[in-house]
């Protein structure tokens, strides 16, 4: 045990000597936040659209402009002639179309019905919907505007009766999408900076032969183990604490609950990661297959996590391949934590997870680890 | 010239081969991500979990609540005593929204012009929530209409169309892009490595040392990636087009020309990087950075580009899997030609070029300096 600190020296004298890793290790989080937190949380909006306004009424006017007020659409084309919309999205230089027939504002004098053309550009089918999401509440709230006029022109009292919904949003009344995404991202960059960088780190020492000088040295395995382990778990430790200060700072994400708790949670994990690069150095000759190895794990890891992707939307199969994944559940405890303010009664099912994954895999890779060094 | 090319690329195909775990991974790791991705990611909300509190206990609540789980959006999964217990459902992720129905509703309902019903809905993940929030609006509206049939008659309907992808499928939005995205990966992360590799284990000095030009090095390094690359792409298409019936409806010859343009442009970047990393592992790390978050991030694959923040659109230009996802989605759902996929290649080509012509240079000053 008087020996470990001498490897934690020597591992964190390579390391700031590695001065490229250094900046890739506290740098690339950053960045990572930066672009990761911008384009995971951002919003439809800017939908390209080209409006072709046959009718060219006072009505039809007021529906484009009822569409350009939204700010979701970017109406960047009109056209005159309905046969030339293929040309647009085709091209791809618009996504949505909206037709409104030439007689339109004619026959909503006379009550008559009116069909209003949406073309959807459906590859994406996220985007689609929602677009069309929009595009439908748009018209409805003019449409009921209508309804609402034919209320008030009829002869004698009508008797109607509307439901309407009064909505409350809890725990984020802004619906600030970044409050959500954010947080998921430092379990990102944890899982990444553990289970990554110690399977090579590891792997490179095989690789230049010095690793056998570390064996042939009068230390213990288990020694090797945990000094080699170390630097990475506190590395990790120290890019999730600085990730939560920037996502504090730069997204103004909330802390409702307990820190500690969540630092708590964030160890436990950590066996996981750090058991994943242990098992993968342990498994492989040269940097490059370790490389894949962590790559392929923490795609799916990453995919079936919840992360970018809600785990309800999935097909009932992949949800329950999905319960095998560690990172699933420190996801869910990072955004239960930090955005509702959740208490460790409402995690312990979590937590036991995390607790038996993170023993399994960690005992694992170590038993893995000592026979490959035999 | 060609000569000396032609051992040099045949010791490189002996490196891959006598490597079975990575060849292994080249082409079992891409039908894997397709599998996952094509299954996984699907955006579309099927069912909101709802919460209810009824106050009335009338059968004009419970008719709401029939019509609530009958429009197929929403499913009951907690039947709460009162308010107090929503935030326990919410904190256990049991509902994602809850009602509530006044006392009176049923009275209301029958004589007051307008009836308010609170829901509360768990905001955390935005996302999530306006769907719900969007649903729920669209199904009072609806149902408001319904029950006043009699009286009152909308005007105006909308009609929608989808074009390319009717059933907005997300299988059919995601596997082109993995194409992109796949070999954007293999061709940056292996090419960049492999010299690299050479460097760190000290044979790349043997290399420099024989009568090779820093060229011809280039080349016979990484036209085996090109081939293994184009291949790895025609198997992911094909399992995209028969397992998962994506449509293809352009033409094949136009793509595989195509393909051959952006793969040039992918293994550029990776020969760029390697002519600057010291280490496999920055350079495995600059890989990263350089085209895979780009790719999956900034290209268009999953997140819109005219959805980003000025800056990131701008840096949008610069990455090349950007440009193919234009031109894979258009042959395969779209069906369109040349005539308006001209640009894309040529830009592919220009930037695989002039990363090229740099990294070249490059390598000569280290052979002389």
């Amino acid at each position: 045990m008087k020996r470990i600190p001498y490897i934690l020296k020597k591992e964190f004298l390579q390391l700031r000597r590695d001065r490229a890793l250094k900046a890739l290790l506290f740098i690339m989080p950053i960045f990572q936040l930066l672009v990761l937190g911008y384009v995971v949380s951002s919003e439809v909006r800017n939908i390209y659209t080209v409006i072709c306004d046959l009718d060219n009424s006072p009505a039809s006017r007021q529906i484009i402009e009822a569409i350009k007020n939204s700010g979701y659409f970017n109406l960047k084309y009109f056209e005159t002639r309905e046969s030339h919309l293929p040309y647009y999205l085709d091209s791809g230089k618009a996504s949505v179309a909206v037709v409104i027939p030439q007689n339109m504002s004619r026959n909503l004098a006379k009550n008559q019905k009116t069909q209003i053309q949406i073309i959807v550009d459906g590859q994406d089918s996220n985007t689609s919907t929602i677009a069309l999401g929009y595009i439908s509440g748009i018209l409805e709230s003019f449409i009921s505007e209508k309804v609402g006029q034919q209320l008030a022109n009829a002869p004698e009292q009508v008797d109607a009766h509307l439901l309407s919904p009064n909505i409350r949003i809890w725990y984020n009344e802004n619906l600030k999408y970044s409050d959500y995404m954010v947080p998921g991202i430092m379990v990102f960059l944890l899982t990444m900076v553990t289970a990554l960088i110690s399977a090579m780190g590891l792997v490179r020492e095989r690789e230049i032969g010095t690793l056998e000088q570390l064996l042939v040295a009068p230390i213990k395995k288990y020694e090797l183990i945990i000094g080699k382990i170390i630097p990475f778990a506190i590395i990790g430790m120290f890019v999730l604490g600085m990730a939560l200060v920037f996502a504090k700072i730069w997204y103004d994400i909330p802390i409702v609950g307990n820190l500690g708790l969540f630092f708590l949670f964030a160890i436990v994990f950590l066996f996981t990661t750090l058991g994943i690069g242990l098992f993968v150095s342990a498994s492989t000759h040269t940097q490059q297959q370790a490389m894949f190895m962590s790559w392929f794990f923490m795609l799916f890891m990453l995919l079936l996590s919840g992360f970018m992707f809600p785990i309800e939307n999935m097909p009932k199969g992949v949800q329950y391949l999905t319960y095998l994944n560690p990172l699933r559940y420190f996801v869910l405890v990072t955004r239960e934590i930090l955005i509702k303010g959740a208490t460790f009664e409402h995690l312990y099912n979590q937590g036991i997870a995390l607790a038996i994954f993170g023993a399994g895999i960690f005992s694992f890779a170590v038993i893995r680890f000592q026979s490959r060094m035999k | 010239m060609k000569p000396r090319v032609i051992p040099l690329m045949h010791k490189e195909f002996i490196h891959i081969i006598r490597d079975p775990r990575s060849l292994i991974l080249i082409f079992l790791w891409p039908l894997l991500m397709i599998l996952l991705y094509g299954h996984a990611i699907t955006f579309d909300i099927k069912e909101i979990n709802l919460g209810l509190v009824d106050y009335d206990r009338s059968p004009q609540s419970r008719e709401l609540f029939m019509r609530l789980i009958s429009s197929g959006y929403f499913k009951i999964s907690a039947h709460l005593e009162n308010r107090s217990q929503i935030e326990e459902a919410l904190l256990d992720r049991r509902v994602l929204a809850a009602i509530i129905i006044p006392q009176g509703y049923a009275k209301s309902v029958a004589t007051q012009f307008k009836t308010e019903v609170q829901v509360i809905v768990d905001g955390s993940n935005a996302n999530t929530a306006t769907v719900a929030i969007n649903y729920l609006k669209t199904f009072m509206i609806s149902y408001s209409l319904q029950m006043n049939a009699q009286v009152l008659r909308p005007p105006l309907q909308v009609e929608p169309r989808i074009w390319y992808n009717p059933n907005l499928s997300s299988t059919n939005f995601i596997v082109p892009g993995l194409v992109a995205v796949i070999m954007m990966m293999i061709c940056a992360l292996l090419t960049s490595v492999t010299i690299v590799r050479e460097r760190e284990t000290g044979t790349m000095e043997q290399i420099l040392v024989s009568p090779i030009r820093s060229i011809e090095i280039i080349i016979g390094k990484i036209t085996p990636y090109v081939l293994l690359a184009l291949l790895d792409a025609a198997m992911v298409i094909a399992f995209g087009r028969f397992a998962f019936s994506v449509p293809f409806r352009g033409s094949v010859l136009l793509l595989f020309v195509m393909l051959i343009a952006f793969v040039f442009a992918s293994l550029s970047v990776g020969v760029f990087i390697s002519a600057r990393a010291k280490s496999q592992q920055v350079a495995m790390m600059a890989s990263m950075v350089i085209t895979m978050l780009p790719s999956i991030l900034l290209s268009g694959f999953i997140y819109r580009i005219s959805s980003l923040p000025t800056v990131l659109q701008i840096i949008s230009y610069i990455v090349p899997a950007k440009y193919f996802l234009v031109i894979i989605r258009g042959i395969m759902l779209k069906g369109i030609g040349l005539d308006y996929l001209y640009q894309p290649p040529l830009f592919l080509l220009a930037f695989g070029t002039l990363l090229l012509a740099i990294s070249v240079k490059r390598f000569k000053t280290r052979l002389e300096g």
